[in-house]
């Protein structure tokens, strides 16, 4: 490495301590050599400054703006919605259970055996639940449904084929 | 007309949803990021591809701006990266900084002679000539330190390398501007004489 050429870019650059540059300042004025490569540098030193950009052209900001709306129109719902949030749901739900099962488990009597006596149940009377306009009725919205499911399965599978 | 609000306010603005405070950050970097992005394109097509590439990287991204840089530093990070993932893309040769014979030339960069010419040619022509024909790395490294008023630790920081390092790279780097532009001149004033 030239190291006049090294130390009077750091002079230039401003970038050497004040007993560098004063080194430095001393030899520019006393030795010519030094002063011509000096000023030979600083003149580059100022052209180099002094380039111009270059222009891109002026659709660049509106099709940078475009892309970006064009991104966020597309995006689904499903990855909109926060993933946090849905694991914290997912996380109460689950801690929820969870103590419950505990406290039912500590609360259980392990010791009392069979001896308990079972009360009898009074199980409601279904025959009422299943009069024939029920069942009808519920069956008619079974079909219905799987119908509708059907129609959805089969309006996927043609948009997959097609695309 | 630019905005007058900080990059910082304006970045504050886009993150509420003002899309047309990014379009004001947009137009206020979009010379540089472009000036960048042409080091290492061959074409104004592909710089312009890069740049709006490195735009709409920004924008995603830009919540993750942690304010601990100026936004101009961590944008030209951006560009960088981008640029030098779309040259090895394109298989362009990038050997290292110390080959000095490797150079990309802009296409439409004028290189021949032209008789009626010659005497509109300015200083500052040879100088983008010059640069032109420069490595990505050594052209970067100038363009930063000269038009992104970029200190050497911030070209450290987009560059990924050490504060030094950076130093002696724009050493090298202005060397072989130097003995470029002696090169260019002197075969203009050849073919003059």
């Amino acid at each position: 490495m030239n190291s006049i050429e090294e130390k009077l870019w750091e002079y230039i650059d401003g970038a050497c301590s004040t007993e560098e540059r004063e080194a430095i300042d001393l030899l520019i004025a006393q030795d010519e050599t030094y002063r011509q490569k000096y000023l030979e540098l600083l003149a580059l030193n100022r052209e180099i400054a002094e380039m111009e950009m270059d222009e891109p052209s002026m659709a660049l900001t509106y099709n940078v703006l475009e892309t970006i709306r064009a991104d966020y129109a597309k995006k689904p719902l499903k990855a909109a919605i926060d993933s946090r949030i849905i694991k914290g749901i997912a996380g109460f739900f689950v801690f929820t259970i969870a103590a419950l099962l505990i406290f039912m488990l500590v609360n259980i009597n392990w010791s009392a055996g069979n001896t308990a006596v079972v009360p009898a149940l009074k199980l409601p009377d279904l025959k009422v639940f299943l009069s024939g306009s029920v069942v009808k009725g519920f069956l008619f919205f079974d079909v219905v449904l799987l119908l509708f499911l059907f129609d959805g399965f089969l309006r996927k599978r043609h948009f997959v084929k097609h695309s | 007309m630019q905005s007058k609000l900080s990059d910082i306010e304006l970045i504050v603005q886009t993150l509420s949803g003002d899309q047309s405070a990014y379009a004001d950050l947009v137009k206020r970097h979009q010379r540089f990021v472009f000036t960048l992005a042409l080091r290492f394109a061959k074409n104004r097509e592909d710089a312009e591809e890069i740049a709006q590439d490195c735009f709409i990287k920004a924008y995603r991204s830009l919540a993750l701006f942690k304010q601990e840089s100026k936004f101009s530093t961590w944008l030209y990070t951006i560009v960088y990266t981008t640029a030098m993932t779309a040259l090895r893309k394109k298989r362009v040769d990038t050997t290292s900084i110390d080959d000095e014979e490797t150079y990309i030339q802009i296409e439409n960069t004028p290189s021949g002679y032209d008789v009626n010419n010659a005497e509109n040619k300015s200083r500052s022509f040879y100088v983008d000539q010059a640069i032109s024909q420069l490595t990505p790395d050594d052209a970067t490294i100038i363009t930063l330190f000269y038009k992104g008023e970029q200190s050497l630790e911030e070209i450290a920081q987009t560059l990924g390398i050490e504060a030094n390092s950076v130093k002696v790279k724009l050493f090298r780097a202005r060397q072989r501007l130097k003995e470029k532009l002696e090169r260019n001149l002197k075969h203009e004033v050849k073919e003059l004489v």
